[in-house]
């Protein structure tokens, strides 16, 4: 029993740091442009779905396919940002986000299109056994996922903190007006921003796709889903919250799915954010969100 | 007309009601991703009262209208002070568990040597009333937009009201309206119960018109397009959420010019819309103007 607790907890650490890279890129993008981008999962989804099609068409090695998943990410996400972002940075968050959701039609038709089976193969990241310790297993993939999501952290991090583009970004949104007067170009930071999210989304999707080894058309709302839920279970627009919420969710997951089954998992997972909405904790309601 | 006209013309209708329902809570100034919900819990208790026990389909509707608003007032009642983001989440949560509660639900009956009923994922089959009732699908076509066209004029009526007024003070500033008087919290409830209501008539039809339901038909998907249509169509009149339906079912799927890349053609086409019209074609500024020059 006590063995099955840890068994799990392990289990949901992993899935958890992948829901907290999926909600790190959503959390960069609500806490400087202020703005939902529902658009960020079936971006990802196309940067899979065109490395899958370059894994079955020239079979390139991983590397290659990690570099395909954040190219083809971080260009659906300028076309993103120039159609629904760009127009509407200083008009309705409303109008962004709903241009975002018709994005996100398009691009899932176009991966669709693309490759239109129910499901694809995908290389795996890692083809031996799993590491065995103190009776409890973990697959390499998810202690290569938790050990990428941790290192990303740290790089984001410092990054905010300890670069000139940091500065920037911080400076936009703490006070976007004076930011602008000392010569920082607001459109250009969150571009940057923007592009940085992308490329995070990508290699998110790419390190899910090779551990399920397998992409499917799910893949676009799943990502959205899960990454919305993680940030506002950590709070709405601090990084540290997206992580907390990401390994939250997954713990929460991993738990209600040993005692309750997928379907019940679920319910739990929804269940929670809604009672936290509805009781509104300080730490939740610190950002405002319009 | 031929038939496949007709069942277009018909869908039409059918999400002009959620829709209308994500509109309504619009111009209130909150944004909700779980209308769908109570279409689902319309479509589910309708199609349960009719096919289960053979209550005739007006009395089922009026029950699942009253469902309806019930549950969009236990979903309100907690929510509906959140602002912006946290609303539509919590709105969006309440859906998904709406929508896997319907896969949970195994609910049947013997009927005439028939099992009936709710089976979880595997949906609800056999919701025959009109079929039994001998309603051909052109009378249904003109049940459902009768009472369309009944709840436009009702929003028309109501939005040169003083109710109206309030509804649009509620939503452009809601500490404005608070402090002319206005009890803003139970002034939201009761127009989120309204929204509720008038989702679950749309799901009572729909389930009817389609006589198989299932849990997939009610998921994020259609919420976030109701909230679409609404502000492609416009938050100017009532009939911008039918307009913006009627866009995207009317002339894009049934005109069947696009086939397998309409969503491709409607995406690009509403994100463009939006750059040049961030409130909808028939925005305020339109409408007022029509009504300069028509009255």
């Amino acid at each position: 029993m006590f063995l099955d607790l840890a068994q799990n907890t392990l289990d949901g650490l992993a899935r958890g740091s992948a829901y907290a890279l999926l909600a790190l890129g959503f959390t960069l993008v609500f806490g400087v442009l202020r703005r939902v981008n529902l658009s960020y999962g079936p971006a990802i989804m196309l940067g899979c779905y065109l490395a899958t099609w370059a894994s079955m068409a020239i079979h390139a090695n991983l590397i290659l396919l990690l570099a395909v998943s954040v190219a083809g990410t971080v260009l659906a996400g300028a076309y993103v940002e120039r159609l629904c972002f760009a127009p509407h940075r200083k008009g309705s968050a409303i109008a962004a986000m709903v241009a975002s959701f018709a994005l996100w039609m398009q691009l899932e038709e176009l991966a669709v299109l693309a490759l239109p089976r129910h499901l694809y193969a995908f290389p795996a990241l890692y083809e031996g056994s799993p590491l065995q310790f103190l009776g409890l297993t973990l697959r390499v993939e998810s202690g290569v996922m938790i050990v990428v999501a941790a290192g990303v952290c740290v790089a984001l991090r410092r990054t905010l903190y300890h670069s000139k583009f940091g500065l920037a970004v911080r400076a936009a949104v703490e006070n976007p007006v004076a930011a602008s007067l000392a010569g920082i170009s607001l459109p250009g930071v969150f571009v940057r921003v923007f592009a940085v999210a992308s490329a995070l989304g990508g290699l998110a999707g790419f390190l899910i796709s090779a551990t399920h080894e397998q992409v499917t058309p799910m893949l676009g709302m799943w990502s959205t889903l899960k990454g919305l839920l993680a940030m506002m279970l950590g709070g709405l627009g601090s990084l540290p919250g997206a992580v907390i919420g990401g390994l939250a969710l997954g713990l929460v997951e991993a738990h209600s799915q040993w005692f309750f089954g997928p379907q019940l998992r679920d319910l739990i997972a929804y269940l929670l954010l809604f009672l936290l909405l509805a009781m509104r904790p300080r730490w939740m309601t610190t950002q405002s969100a319009s | 007309m031929d038939d496949y006209a007709i069942g277009v013309l018909t869908n039409v209708g059918l999400f002009s009601f959620v829709a209308l329902s994500a509109y309504v809570l619009l111009l209130a100034g909150e944004m909700s991703f779980g209308q769908q919900a109570f279409f689902g819990v319309g479509a589910y208790a309708g199609g349960i009262l009719t096919a289960m026990y053979g209550v005739p389909l007006p009395l089922a509707a009026l029950a699942a209208m009253a469902l309806g608003a019930l549950a969009a007032l236990l979903v309100g009642l907690p929510t509906l002070r959140l602002k912006g983001l946290y609303f539509a989440m919590a709105t969006l949560a309440a859906a998904e568990m709406a929508r896997i509660l319907f896969e949970l639900l195994h609910f049947q009956r013997e009927l005439e040597g028939e099992t009936v009923g709710p089976d979880g994922t595997q949906g609800f089959r056999g919701i025959r009333w009109i079929f039994e009732n001998g309603i051909e699908p052109g009378g249904f076509l003109g049940l459902v937009w009768g009472l369309l066209f009944g709840i436009v004029v009702i929003f028309l009526l109501v939005e040169r009201s003083r109710l109206g007024m309030t509804l649009r003070s509620v939503g452009d500033d809601p500490e404005l309206a608070a402090s002319l008087g206005v009890d803003v919290d139970r002034f939201k409830l009761g127009v989120a119960g309204a929204a509720g209501a008038l989702a679950a008539l749309g799901g009572v039809l729909f389930a009817h018109h389609n006589t198989y339901i299932e849990p997939r038909n009610f998921d994020i998907m259609l919420g976030v397009h109701s909230l679409a249509y609404a502000l492609i169509g416009g938050l100017g009149t009532a009939l911008g959420p039918l307009l913006g339906v009627a866009l995207d079912i009317g002339v894009l799927e049934g005109s069947r010019i696009f086939g397998g890349t309409r969503m491709i053609v409607f995406g690009g086409l509403v994100a463009v819309l939006l750059v040049f019209r961030p409130r909808g074609l028939l925005d305020e500024k339109v409408v007022h103007w029509l009504r300069t020059r028509f009255s």
